[in-house]
């Protein structure tokens, strides 16, 4: 996949695009307005990840060019306001999904390939990871076709590995996107440990390998080694 | 004191005094002029006698006058021929009583023989002059005096209006409101100087106000990138494969406290944006399905922490914005889950107007007005100390009474939605 990151901070957009960058996907990268325009104007890509504020100009603005020249981009904001306002106009002139800096890598990348699914596959998109198969629309998890029951928490906690697959995830990143900013609890982190050893338990009993690794109590990766 | 009653009471004693002196100055010159006219009535009748004696050679008898009583009395010869007057009480035959008179006494020759005269009248008429004279006067006076008090009394209720319309007007001011300060309309220069100063004040105050707040979004929403980037470089440096376990625990940490920072951040945001009552969409919204639906959400936490939860829920409906009211519930709840010991219980009731959340917890009654300060916490608390904070604004926006009690190992958070 090709992916267009429209973001001034350097320190940012870099570990943006080393993150996303490998498995075949290309990250380009455009720090001011200007060169975002003639980025979306020569090339195709799969998702335009745009910074809404711009040394040079409105990320809106690059957003409605991009709707003109009738674009197919998916379009990801990633914006430090979290402004009800600027959230729905963004989505109404055509953004696919609205993320609040400061954000986890996972959870980006996770954004990034729901729309990216939805834009290719329109929306029926199956999964396949080795002898598990997601079906993300039905929300259901099969191992060599036989149905797993996960609940709706242990089902997106699968689904969050899969797509960030070989890559470690906080344990911060898992909860926060399990619970959302409200999960401020001082012990959530264990949760997602017992979280995963059940989604673990499941999957190893439908005979399913085992692909969740710790990673020294910071997070865990999902990958088969 | 009222400024009505201390005003008045200097008046009404300078008013007094003032009458008294002037009634008694009244009195004394009225009756000094009455008794010059009797005086010139009885040297007028002293004449008379003379003449009488002078033409017709005989005294005049003593019964002889209408109004004045003469006595003669026979002397030796004339030692003080200066006439006298002075004030006396006589027996008045025709009225058989006592009366107070006036006399002038001198010795004079009659018919070539000194006598010593003495012609007395009664005063009583003139006193019953006096009398009504004074009368005349004072009930005038008094009355007006009445109707002055009683008009300064109206005025000045009148004139202190725009003040007290003022006062409720600054009481009513709340720098936490829209509104600004109402101006009120006077005509008097006193009042338009209060009020305009008023007026400036509270518009410095809001302003000073405003300017906070937005530096506190503007700090906020810059942090915000920085913290951006060092989320992404602890994603980054997690992605390596050379960690080792000390690494990782540093790791861990900087995550934590990246994650509290950015929760204090948003929290700070949250509350600004409730300030600025930045959320006004109002829905209906069912109370009793959102505390189930927040239950279910947190139902990992409770299992975990083995609560007993015990809920008692009517079906009630509020109009009010859905983020605020999630927030509301999402917060009490938290609270009671996080700062509960394990195997402990927490009871929800909700019955229409009021939601009411108990739990057993760690500590023993908290300070019931210092724990909705901002950042106040206890030292064990990992939270941001903003969450009740953002409880009590959110109650404040809404005209929710939140009202915190300590029974029976309980901490209790009510919430009455129809204060006002």
């Amino acid at each position: 996949m090709k992916f267009l990151i429209v973001e001034d901070e350097e320190g940012l957009s870099k570990s943006i695009s080393l993150y996303l960058t490998g498995e075949g996907n290309i990250c380009d990268h455009a720090a001011t307005y200007d060169q975002g325009y003639q980025k979306l104007s020569l090339y195709d890509y799969d998702c335009v990840l745009l910074d809404l504020t711009l040394p040079d100009g409105e990320g809106l603005q690059l957003l409605k060019y991009l709707k003109k020249i009738n674009k197919t981009d998916g379009v990801l904001i990633i914006s430090a306001r979290n402004s009800l306002d600027q959230k729905i106009e963004g989505l109404s002139l055509g953004a696919d999904d609205y993320l609040i800096k400061p954000f986890h890598l996972s959870e980006l990348y996770a954004r990034i390939q729901s729309i990216v699914r939805r834009r290719h596959f329109n929306g029926n998109s199956i999964i396949h990871f080795n002898e598990l198969e997601i079906d993300t629309t039905a929300k259901e998890t099969k191992v060599k076709g036989k149905t797993v029951h996960l609940t709706r928490k242990e089902f997106d906690l699968l689904l969050y590995f899969i797509v960030n697959k070989n890559k470690v995830i906080s344990k911060a990143a898992a909860v926060e996107h399990i619970w959302g900013d409200d999960a401020d609890m001082a012990d959530s982190f264990d949760f997602i440990y017992t979280h995963i050893k059940n989604v673990r338990k499941k999957l190893t009993d439908s005979g399913c390998k085992d692909y969740f690794q710790s990673v020294y109590g910071v997070g865990y990766k999902f990958a088969d080694v | 004191m009222k400024l009505f009653s201390s005003y008045n009471r200097i008046l009404s004693i300078i008013t007094l005094t003032g009458l008294l002196v002037i009634g008694f100055l009244f009195y004394q010159t009225l009756g000094g002029y009455i008794n010059k006219q009797i005086d010139d009535h009885l040297f007028e009748e002293l004449l008379e006698v003379q003449d009488f004696a002078h033409v017709k050679n005989i005294l005049p008898s003593p019964d002889g006058f209408d109004d004045v009583v003469v006595e003669y009395k026979k002397i030796n010869k004339l030692q003080d021929k200066r006439r006298l007057f002075a004030d006396t009480n006589f027996y008045n035959p025709k009225k058989k009583h006592q009366e107070s008179a006036r006399y002038l006494k001198t010795e004079l020759i009659l018919n070539g023989q000194p006598y010593e005269v003495m012609i007395i009248a009664s005063k009583f008429e003139r006193q019953e002059q006096i009398k009504s004279i004074i009368l005349i006067i004072l009930i005038p006076v008094i009355v007006l005096l009445l109707i002055l008090w009683l008009v300064n009394r109206i005025l000045i209720k009148r004139m202190w209006l725009p003040f007290r319309q003022l006062l409720t007007n600054i009481k009513a001011f709340n720098i936490n409101q829209e509104k600004v300060f109402e101006p009120i309309q006077t005509n008097i220069e006193e009042f338009k100087a209060l009020n305009k100063a008023v007026l400036d004040v509270s518009l410095k105050v809001k302003s000073d106000y405003k300017e906070i707040k937005l530096f506190t979004e503007n700090a906020s929403h810059e942090m915000m990138t920085p913290l951006a980037v060092i989320n992404s470089k602890l994603d980054t440096l997690l992605q390596s494969n050379t960690l080792g376990k000390e690494q990782s625990e540093i790791l861990a940490d900087l995550y934590k406290a990246t994650s509290k920072l950015t929760k204090l951040n948003q929290s700070l945001l949250l509350l600004v944006k409730i300030d600025n009552n930045q959320l006004q969409d109002k829905e209906e919204i069912d109370l009793r399905a959102l505390i189930e639906e927040k239950l279910n959400y947190f139902q990992e936490f409770i299992q975990k922490r083995n609560l007993q939860v015990q809920i008692n829920l009517d079906t009630f409906s509020i109009t009010a914005n859905r983020s605020l009211i999630e927030i509301l519930i999402n917060n009490l709840l938290s609270n009671a889950i996080r700062h509960n010991y394990d195997g402990g219980s927490i009871r929800i009731t909700l019955t229409s107007d009021n939601l009411v959340f108990c739990n057993t917890g760690t500590q023993g009654k908290l300070h019931p007005a210092k724990i909705f300060e901002r950042f106040y916490k206890d030292n064990a608390s990992e939270g941001t100390g903003l969450g009740l904070a953002i409880l009590k604004q959110v109650c404040l926006r809404q005209n929710y009474e939140l009202v915190y009690n300590y029974h029976r190992d309980y901490h209790q958070f009510s919430i009455n939605f129809n204060s006002l």
